[in-house]
């Protein structure tokens, strides 16, 4: 009696199991099917050259992350450069269509006015500006 | 010997330092190149070899030159200080042109130095020829006074 109840247990925990393995089966699955379409593209320690309406800016970073087909996402060390400026700095953003790069991090610049050092940055290239922010410190060219 | 050498380059480290120009600004700086200018917020210090001036606001034009920018014209707003040599000038506004080296302030301006203190509407700091002008806010009140420096304050 003890030995039939005791494989019926077993049973029912096999069975149980293998419903397990299903549904865990088909939860894997799902996610890995919908995201494949929106799976980011990242390269490492790349540099690359782009072209804009406002002219031609070269780009490179430790880590290349193309978010969608209008965002990158520049990760750890990284720069951007035109005929105007050197900008070097950390984790940048960098939305083509609308032509604006941004980091809340530490950034550097060269131009022909000098050297700046600020804590963030936002460039908008078609508006030819860029607004550097926190402290800022410009050491002029004598 | 080793200390001397050791004191030059202190020196020769320290005397490039202080003649170092820059802007510094505390809150933000913007580079706009369509209009040619820079302008910068918050705890404004403009450095040249010329003098060392402090604002709330700075607008700043430049011109390119052999592949270099320079700044030719100056706009200081709120705040105003200039220290040139041992005379430090006070404003609400100031504007300074590179091409005569002149500085004008307006708006409650001060002129200080170790010997005296005026007081006015509108100064004008001629820095080439060593002049300063000091007008009244209107013909009534005050006077201008004509200031040679050369006279050593």
């Amino acid at each position: 009696m003890i030995e039939f109840i005791s494989k019926k247990i077993i049973n029912i925990l096999i069975i149980f199991a293998l419903v397990l393995q299903v549904i865990i089966y088909l939860y894997n699955q799902r996610p890995l099917i919908t995201n494949f379409s929106k799976k980011q593209i990242t390269v490492e320690n790349f540099s690359t050259i782009a072209l804009s309406n406002s002219g031609i800016t070269k780009i490179g970073s430790e880590k290349l992350n193309k978010i969608d087909e209008d965002n990158i996402y520049l990760e750890g060390k990284s720069f951007l450069e035109n005929k105007e400026y050197k900008i070097y700095g950390n984790n940048i953003n960098i939305s083509l269509s609308e032509e604006i790069s941004s980091s809340n991090e530490a950034v550097e610049v060269v131009n022909s006015m000098g050297i700046l050092s600020a804590q963030g940055f936002k460039s908008i290239e078609n508006e030819g500006k860029i607004i550097f922010k926190g402290k800022v410190k410009l050491i002029l060219n004598d | 010997m080793i200390k001397l050498f050791y004191m030059l380059i202190y020196l020769f480290i320290l005397s490039n330092a202080n003649s170092e120009s820059y802007v510094k600004a505390g809150e933000s700086l913007v580079w706009d190149s369509d209009n040619k200018n820079y302008i910068a917020n918050g705890d404004v210090i403009f450095k040249n070899e010329k003098f060392i001036a402090y604002a709330d606001k700075m607008v700043a034009n430049y011109i390119e030159e052999n592949n270099s920018e320079i700044f030719t014209i100056i706009e200081l707003f709120d705040n105003v200080i200039i220290e040139f040599k041992n005379e430090t000038f006070k404003g609400n506004y100031a504007i300074y042109t590179r091409n005569d080296n002149i500085i004008k302030l307006t708006g409650n301006v001060s002129i200080e130095s170790p010997t005296r203190l005026l007081t006015g509407y509108e100064l004008i700091a001629d820095i080439n020829n060593n002049k300063r002008i000091l007008n009244s806010a209107n013909d009534e009140s005050l006077v201008e006074v004509l200031l040679d420096n050369n006279a050593d304050n």
